[in-house]
């Protein structure tokens, strides 16, 4: 009872941060194209962000089964090519942590891009600056807050995920078992040392990071 | 224009819906309902002896199928179940010592048994445990043998035929049976030991393993302290281990306990 695997913990890490960089990469233009456009298709590809939310954990887990799975074509290629799986592998752990997690980075981020006053981006667009520089001059330091919160919030979603990342990742110990997942076997096999343990661990990791993000936030705030 | 057809749209599903739950709600508030907790193994057979226990008694059944493990927590936390079939016995015993279930209601009700299975159709020969080696089988999908009995019979076994060291490696867990089969029928594990109860004939190659190679899958079943409906259900339990009851157990593949 002693010797606790700390490899869960680990892969959580190594799966949110992850997750997150990749939210961070595709989410920002995405929400930033989100918040400049509008019409029909705009709005079903904003619909589409959001599903992850709301559908339940196990049918996008069934989903992303289907879809990245040694049958899908898409998971044949790389067996047969790469000699890669993506099932069963951290790096199914990865996808499903990003796809439950990105849609709270876009909606942040979308939200503080729409409030940006547009004469900012007039003004500069008048002085001759080009849309990338605008983007990182004026666009990114006005947001900077809105796309914070959302980069919190997708990191600890993906650190948390379970019902999704279970269904895609085979609960492999030490190759695939994240956290949640080791939570949820010690509690199945009634180990409630174990349980306790890793559920107090996890929460602390959670409170302190809240924590630490809110103070740095504050400070930042002021200046 | 388009808000009006959208209106019309969710109204007519609101009124569908609330018209339609109207009638049976007040249908189920008279007659008496028995909530059942039972092991995943359990989906096919159970489902019909639920059917033919209600046709008997004029009541309503429902199940709740899930790992034993968790339906056992379940139990200890206070849910409101009035009766546990458990894939193994030691769940129940477990529960009777801290006193949730009443214990001259808990009886043995089934042995399960284990099989090796391919998918329909597989171009792979798998009969027995040793052809689980060949290295076209990349994923072999069981229960998690941490928490899930029929897991832990399979890696028993694995253990007797001395292959698991050189199949640990291929290895994916289910959450439960039920999962573990899903692995194979999504064609993302080529094989997978799961249990005889679960068996289709139209979907699946089934091998049966000796019961000798792994513990006996002694399952058992008892009555909630907490249950509001004690009566039916000990009938229930009964019902189950009467000779209507094991004639549906074996036709899934149980092998019913002996008087």
């Amino acid at each position: 009872m002693d010797n606790i695997n700390l490899f869960p913990l680990y892969l959580s890490f190594r799966v949110a941060i992850t997750a997150t960089i990749i939210s961070f990469i595709i989410g920002i233009p995405f929400a930033y194209f989100l918040s400049k456009r509008d019409g029909k298709v705009t709005d079903f590809m904003d619909t589409l962000t959001n599903l992850p939310v709301v559908l339940p954990p196990t049918v996008l887990g069934y989903y992303l089964l289907i879809l990245l799975g040694r049958q899908s074509p898409i998971g044949a290629f790389m067996e047969n090519t790469f000699g890669k799986m993506i099932v069963f592998t951290p790096t199914g752990a990865i996808i499903a942590s990003t796809v439950v997690s990105i849609p709270y980075l876009i909606k942040s981020s979308k939200t503080s891009f729409v409030e940006i006053n547009e004469d900012y981006l007039n003004a500069a667009r008048l002085l001759g600056r080009n849309e990338l520089n605008i983007f990182f001059t004026i666009v990114l330091p006005i947001a900077w807050r809105g796309i914070l919160a959302g980069i919190t919030m997708s990191f600890v979603r993906a650190l948390g995920d379970f019902g999704t990342t279970l269904m895609v990742s085979g609960s492999i110990p030490n190759k695939t078992m994240t956290m949640p997942i080791a939570i949820y076997d010690a509690l199945q096999a009634g180990d409630k040392y174990m349980a306790n343990l890793l559920v107090f661990i996890m929460t602390s990791i959670a409170i302190i990071f809240l924590f630490t993000i809110n103070l740095l936030e504050r400070k930042m705030r002021k200046g | 224009m388009n808000k009006n057809i959208f209106l019309t749209i969710l109204m007519t599903i609101v009124i569908t819906f609330t018209a339609c739950n109207f009638p049976t709600g007040t249908i189920s508030s008279q007659k008496a309902t028995l909530t059942i907790a039972a092991a995943s193994d359990l989906t096919n057979a159970f489902s019909e002896i639920g059917e033919a226990f209600e046709k008997k008694h004029d009541c309503i059944i429902t199940f709740s199928f899930g790992s034993t493990g968790m339906l056992a927590e379940q139990i200890a936390n206070g849910a409101p179940f009035d009766v546990f079939a458990a894939a193994n016995e030691i769940v129940i015993y477990e529960l009777d010592t801290k006193g949730h279930i009443k214990s001259e209601t808990k009886q043995l009700y089934a042995l399960g048994r284990i099989g090796i299975v391919t998918l329909k159709g597989s171009h792979l020969e798998v009969f027995t445990l040793e052809d689980l080696l060949n290295p076209e089988i990349v994923k072999i999908s069981i229960a998690n043998p941490y928490h899930a009995p029929y897991g832990l019979a399979a890696k028993q076994a694995l253990i007797t035929a001395g292959l698991w060291e050189r199949l640990e490696s291929k290895m994916v867990y289910g959450k439960n049976i039920s999962e573990a089969l899903t692995f194979i029928t999504t064609k993302n594990a080529e094989a997978g030991i799961i249990a005889l109860s679960l068996k289709d004939d139209s979907l699946m190659n089934f091998n049966l393993i000796n019961e000798s190679m792994h513990e006996p899958l002694r399952q058992s079943m008892a009555v909630i302290n907490s249950t509001k409906e004690e009566e039916l259900a000990r009938k229930f339990v009964e019902f189950v281990n009467s000779k209507e009851g094991k004639e549906i157990m074996s036709k899934y593949g149980f092998v019913t306990p002996e008087e």
